[in-house]
């Protein structure tokens, strides 16, 4: 696999024409947007002062303000719709088959919603899942997929509204285990025993009882930045073992993010929760800039390079 | 309802929840260490079939093929005690790992078929006995933590559970370099 400065090499060079044309393109579009953005602001605040001189409700005025930001969200995603298209095409497919040839790319496709269902990383139940940027392929004779991911759940204010929450939102990855297991193994950021101290968090999570049996690890710092929770304590030692515990240790820092794994199905899932939407163009800044550069191209590194990373190429010999 | 009445209830309920604990302590402890038990068994059903296999060719490796055909059958014999079988078990773990870095001076052995299935079952069962192992130790400090610590120690006492050993887990093992990274390519 290439390695991020192999990257950052085809980004900046091969696809140096690209970007010029998407460069030229964004400005324009940052002017149209800072442009009609001026007038709608000025057409909505001409609005707001002449409900004030009619003394309008409050209702009304909250209304207004809706319906600005709604507006607004709409303007900003029909400006860019076109950009972000050339973006995906010209800038993140091309990397993405730089990495490895056998990777295919959907722009507008997502991760089936079944991993996310079969994962067992979140007890919500998702009511919408939506995302962007499906990669699927196989390295190393490994299958992997992973695609942006959004997911909802609805429940009803206290007003009697229908709203959504969102559960997870970020980088979501599967891939085939290289090991033979039967039950369920989920690591989940350690929440509880970082807020409430060790002994009282290990309480609470002895307790969970969305959870399957907690499982301690033997690996300290594993223990303060994991929790796992598992369906059989030797299985989940099979799959964490002491070297695995280190190298999902550097996942996580490496990411940056918080990380849960889960061990489902013969499928490792992993979710990564950037919190926004990823592999969009950005508006505002430039895309020549190297620290928007890295952030596609650390992203894309990160989830291909699981298999390396983790080893899942190297399988058992009883799975080969 | 009287107020001593009350007291006594919350006593009898506390007492029986530090009881079941316990009682739940302890056959985590058997019930992970009968896991071990088979993947042990597992593991000593393959050593005759290797030293079948590789005798032919090992002059030098006598002794330790000897050792491990005794340790073997001392292993098999019934009841012995866990903390004989833990023992056992480091002896048998030590000795197959030189012969298995044996295998690798004769290219006939290395090339050979039968011990290089013998090779990778033995490194996947190593793996299974690994976590086992873990399991059962973190299995032994709850339960030890139990026997120590206020107030489940008074009733540990009562019951007259006594402390348990852990499984010495060997530096390669801690590593996880275990015989099959040798044997990867």
């Amino acid at each position: 696999m290439k390695t991020v400065s192999e990257l950052t090499d085809i980004y900046y060079k091969h696809l140096y024409p690209s970007l010029q044309e998407l460069e030229d393109e964004r400005k324009k579009i940052k002017n149209k947007l800072i442009g009609i953005g001026f007038f709608y602001t000025l057409l909505i605040g001409i609005i707001t002062l002449f409900l004030l001189s009619y003394d309008a409700s409050t209702e009304a005025l909250f209304g207004v303000v809706f319906i600005y930001i709604a507006g607004m969200g709409f303007l900003y995603r029909w400006l860019i719709k076109d950009y972000t298209n050339d973006f995906k095409f010209k800038i993140i497919a091309p990397l993405i088959k730089a990495i490895d040839k056998n990777l295919t790319y959907s722009p507008s496709l997502h991760l089936p919603s079944h991993y996310f269902v079969q994962s067992k990383l979140f007890t919500s139940e998702p009511d919408r899942i939506t995302g962007n940027d499906y990669v699927q392929g196989t390295i190393d004779n490994v299958a992997i997929k992973f695609s942006d991911l959004q997911v909802e759940t609805k429940h009803e204010n206290s007003k009697g509204n229908e709203e959504y929450t969102t559960i997870f939102m970020g980088l979501f990855i599967v891939s085939e285990f290289n090991k033979n297991f039967h039950g369920r193994t989920v690591i989940l950021p350690d929440t509880a025993q970082k807020t409430f101290g060790d002994y009282l968090g290990h309480l609470l999570q002895q307790n969970n009882f969305q959870r399957a049996d907690l499982v301690k690890m033997d690996n300290p710092a594993f223990e303060k930045e994991f929790v796992v929770y598992g369906t059989d304590q030797i299985e989940a030692r099979y799959i964490l073992t002491p070297a695995f515990m280190e190298k999902l240790l550097i996942l996580k820092k490496r990411s940056k993010h918080p990380v849960s794994v889960s061990f489902v199905n013969k499928n490792i899932h992993i979710a990564i929760e950037y919190n926004k939407d990823l592999f969009e163009p950005s508006v505002f800044h430039s895309l020549l800039k190297y620290k928007i550069a890295m952030e596609y191209i650390q992203t894309l590194h990160l989830a291909v390079g699981i298999i390396e990373e983790l080893k899942l190429n190297k399988k058992l010999w009883s799975k080969l | 309802m009287s107020t001593p009445l009350i007291i006594l209830i919350v006593v009898i309920i506390l007492l029986i929840l530090m009881y079941n604990s316990l009682v739940a302590k302890k056959n985590q402890v058997e019930n992970i260490f009968a896991s071990i038990d088979t993947q042990l068994k597992k593991r000593y059903d393959l050593i005759p079939n290797l030293v079948a296999s590789v005798s032919k060719y090992m002059e030098h490796e006598r002794s330790i093929l000897e050792d491990i055909t005794k340790l073997r059958a001392e292993a098999n014999k019934p009841n012995i005690s866990d903390n004989e079988k833990i023992k056992l078990d480091a002896q048998i773990t030590s000795a197959l790992g030189s012969i298995m870095i044996a295998v690798e001076n004769y290219p006939e052995l290395k090339a050979n078929e039968n011990v290089i299935h013998l090779q990778h079952t033995l490194s996947e069962v190593e793996e299974q006995i690994a976590a086992a192992r873990r399991a059962y130790n973190q299995a032994v400090t709850d339960y030890n933590n139990a026997l120590e610590q206020i107030p489940t120690n008074f009733m540990a006492n009562a019951m007259g559970y006594t402390r348990k050993e852990v499984f010495e887990i060997p530096k390669e093992q801690r590593e996880n370099v275990n015989v099959k990274e040798l044997f990867a390519s």
